[in-house]
């Protein structure tokens, strides 16, 4: 036992000293080095090399954090240590913001460049809280439907057509469905199985609705606009049987073989369209097979509606903490860069924050996608997308988002109709808002602020 | 005994052995799938069947950076010696000083009489109870006020302490006869000598059983790692495979092969000192 002390103790020791002699800490180089958190991507280095190109008095380096997840973040900044730059999701700007993590941008961002006015104006509600700018994109995400040309020829199907609508996706998925295969290969479905949420997001948006009340204290989640997007999205399902349920896919893709997720069955040709952000080229090289049969075109209008989808926003935000803040600065500047927007256009990572870098599909024209006309329609829905307004401040996003996620999840598998579940998340809403503005005095300062009056405890009745 | 009550009894063991078989099958199926998705592309990963219908071998020298990546024809941008290293020298730095320091204070709380001292071990347990998570932020704070950030001693002597580590040695240390260091005493040892030279070696169980804890917890660890880390050279595996893990994709193929080779160390420690994990736990769970 002692031996054995002994010697681990020795192992470790030498391993010491090899790990510390091997690592040699750069010179000073007399440069700003900046932290930028964000996820391990290939392409960041190429964007980071740009960067010092481009503001050779400083330097980023990448502080790793786990994909979508903030933690790490909070962590370092709660202790005054956190990165200067940060990759942020919207909600968590928001907590972040009222946390006192987040520089107000708003004070340079015109001078600088990086404004809203910098960027699509339909993703301006992202970059925004309480009126103020917190961070500025990375790249903007908006779904368009991919579908594979030979399924379509296979079937005899038309290809969908620019500006087509909701019939003519039902027409286009049944002939798809119903139509004999001139291979006689047989399908798992005409439209790949999509996020429920998210699909009944982008008809709500698309009727003109809206999440919460302008004041942002009530809900709207049981309107009629969010009401109907959610029974179009359950007529798809059980009326015209277009799009398959969670549990079809679910025992589909066990039978199958294929694997579950949409991208999965798209890719294993075992559907014929698949709702997706122009991001999915990056994953083109993995599927030679369907490479040259793809073709795009914008998620389908709902009546005389133009085709409206919710768009995402990946964005960098500055700590308000960070003793080179000024110098972080120059990274929005360099974001806003038709420069930075020339990388992400040729990574094929979504959309570039630089509109003038996607005016047509033709700008957006890479080495993984030669054909404009693939492009196209992601440049038309980023620019006719919007975002939702899921920033009130009397509730929390994430449970709001878990909520949407139950009783999306009850229609599709028919343990409510849609007004029953809106009524229901309404009413869970709205309790938890009064509950939150009973229970925090910052809150209901909030609300005086808000609405010029004295907060009550039975406000919500006047 | 009946034949009867015999064919009886067989059944029954029959039956455990099945109901212990699907069990063991249960635990072990997403291993298998892990190792199955190892020799898998990327299309063929989501794809239900265990044994790839046209295995490859190319994700192992494609994350140990022998080949490029046959997508986007580039090398992959991983130190994965560098990360195994890592992982394995703080696993090992941590295992040595936390049971170096769980034996001490072990020895101190079993075999000393000093006044308060079951008062200091209730205390000492009590912190037991916090949840990890709720002291995250006043460790690292204190890491960042001794300059520990980013550094391999901010990932080590953090763990080197450890209260779980102390209980399951001091209730090894009660159970060895006192008798043993009367006769020591007798013979003019000092309590340097009782530790080291009687009450160690008899407590050799319970100190691989937490050396084999230790250092499969610490092998694992991944979130002080990564909110301690910015510098990828630093990077143990678990924070290192997050390269393959971006906005721009998962790639699981690369990721399973990086875990296979990064478990193969945890799973031949385990195999090899698994009778003393088991009859470490054993009687650290039934004496004292």
């Amino acid at each position: 036992m002692k031996l054995a002390f002994a010697i681990t103790g020795l192992v470790f020791i030498g391993m010491y000293v090899g790990a510390e002699a091997t690592l040699h800490d750069p010179k000073p180089d007399g440069k700003v080095h900046l932290k930028w958190s964000t996820d391990l991507n290939p392409v960041r280095q190429v964007q980071i090399e740009k960067f010092e190109q481009m503001y050779p008095n400083d330097v980023v380096t990448i502080d790793p954090s786990a994909n979508g997840d903030n933690s790490k973040v909070i962590v370092q900044c709660a202790t005054g240590v956190g990165p200067d730059i940060m990759d942020t999701e919207a909600d968590a700007m928001r907590s972040m913001v009222d946390a006192g993590v987040l520089l107000d941008l708003t004070p340079t961002a015109d001078k600088g460049g990086y404004s809203p006015n910098n960027t699509y104006a339909s993703i301006k509600g992202d970059l925004m809280y309480k009126g103020k700018q917190y961070r500025f994109p990375c790249n903007v995400d908006a779904s368009c439907i991919i579908y594979n040309k030979q399924i379509f020829d296979d079937h005899g199907v038309p290809y969908p057509q620019p500006n087509w609508t909701e019939d003519d996706f039902i027409k286009a998925a049944n002939g798809i469905l119903h139509n004999p295969s001139k291979s006689g290969k047989t399908l798992a479905a005409a439209y790949s199985p999509s996020w429920g949420v998210g699909y009944w997001h982008d008809q709500l948006l698309a009727r003109g609705g809206s999440l919460f009340s302008p004041d942002k204290l009530s809900s709207r989640v049981n309107s009629q606009a969010s009401v109907d997007g959610l029974q179009d999205y359950s007529d798809m399902m059980f009326k015209y049987k277009v799009i398959p349920t969670p549990a079809d896919a679910a025992a589909k893709s066990s039978q199958g073989g294929w694997g579950t997720g949409g991208m999965n069955w798209f890719c294993a040709g075992q559907s014929a369209m698949l709702p997706i952000g122009r991001w999915f080229i990056c994953q083109l090289g993995n599927y030679p097979e369907i490479k040259d049969h793809l073709g795009v075109v914008q998620i389908p209008r709902i009546g005389n509606r133009p085709s409206t989808v919710e768009c995402d926003v990946r964005g960098a935000a500055i700590n308000s903490k960070s003793p080179h803040w000024r110098e972080a600065l120059n990274f929005l500047q360099y974001l806003a860069s038709p420069d930075y927007s020339k990388i992400v256009v040729d990574s094929g990572d979504a959309m570039p924050p630089n509109p003038k870098m996607a005016t047509s599909g033709q700008a957006l024209v890479d080495d993984l996608e030669p054909d404009p006309a693939f492009h196209a329609p992601f440049v038309a829905a980023t620019v006719s997308g919007k975002t939702m307004d899921d920033d009130s401040p009397y509730i929390d996003a994430a449970d709001v988002s878990r909520w949407e996620n139950d009783y999306v999840g009850k229609v599709e598998n028919k343990l409510m109709t849609p007004q029953q579940a809106m009524d229901a998340l309404a009413t869970q809403i709205d309790q938890q808002i009064r509950l939150n503005l009973e229970r925090r005095p910052d809150l209901q300062k909030v609300y005086e602020q808000q609405t010029g009056k004295p907060y009550r405890s039975d406000w919500w009745k006047s | 005994m009946t034949k009867r009550t015999k064919i009886g009894e067989r059944a029954l063991s029959y039956g455990r052995l099945f109901v212990l078989a699907l069990l063991g099958m249960m635990i072990a199926l997403p291993f298998i799938w892990m190792v199955g998705a190892s020799f898998k592309t990327l299309d063929q990963v989501q794809n239900v069947e265990i044994v790839a219908k046209h295995p490859t071998l190319q994700n192992y020298p494609i994350v140990l950076t022998m080949k490029p990546d046959p997508v986007t024809h580039k090398m992959l941008d991983l130190q994965y010696g560098r990360w195994y290293f890592n992982s394995i020298f703080i696993a090992v730095g941590t295992t040595f000083l936390q049971v170096l320091t769980s034996a001490l204070a072990a020895f101190a709380f079993s075999r000393l009489k000093w006044k308060g001292r079951d008062t200091v071990f209730m205390l000492y347990l009590a912190t037991m109870m916090i949840p990890g998570v709720v002291l995250m932020i006043p460790n690292f704070q204190a890491m960042v006020s001794l300059h520990f950030i980013n550094t391999y001693h901010g990932l080590i002597i953090p763990a080197a302490f450890s209260a779980f580590g102390t209980f399951l040695l001091r209730q090894f240390m009660l159970s060895i006869s006192p008798a043993l260091d009367e006769a020591a005493t007798i013979d003019g040892a000092g309590a340097w000598t009782i530790f080291w030279d009687v009450v160690l070696p008899l407590a050799r169980p319970g100190i691989i059983a937490l050396a084999i804890i230790t250092f499969l917890g610490a092998y694992q660890s991944f979130f002080w790692p990564l909110i301690m880390l910015n510098d990828n050279r630093l990077f143990p595996m678990s924070v290192g495979m997050l390269n393959l893990n971006s906005s721009y994709g998962q790639e699981t193929n690369y990721i399973m092969a990086a875990t296979v080779m990064n478990v193969a160390p945890l799973i031949l420690i385990f195999v090899v000192f698994q009778k003393f994990l088991v009859s470490g736990l054993q009687l650290g769970g039934v004496k004292g």
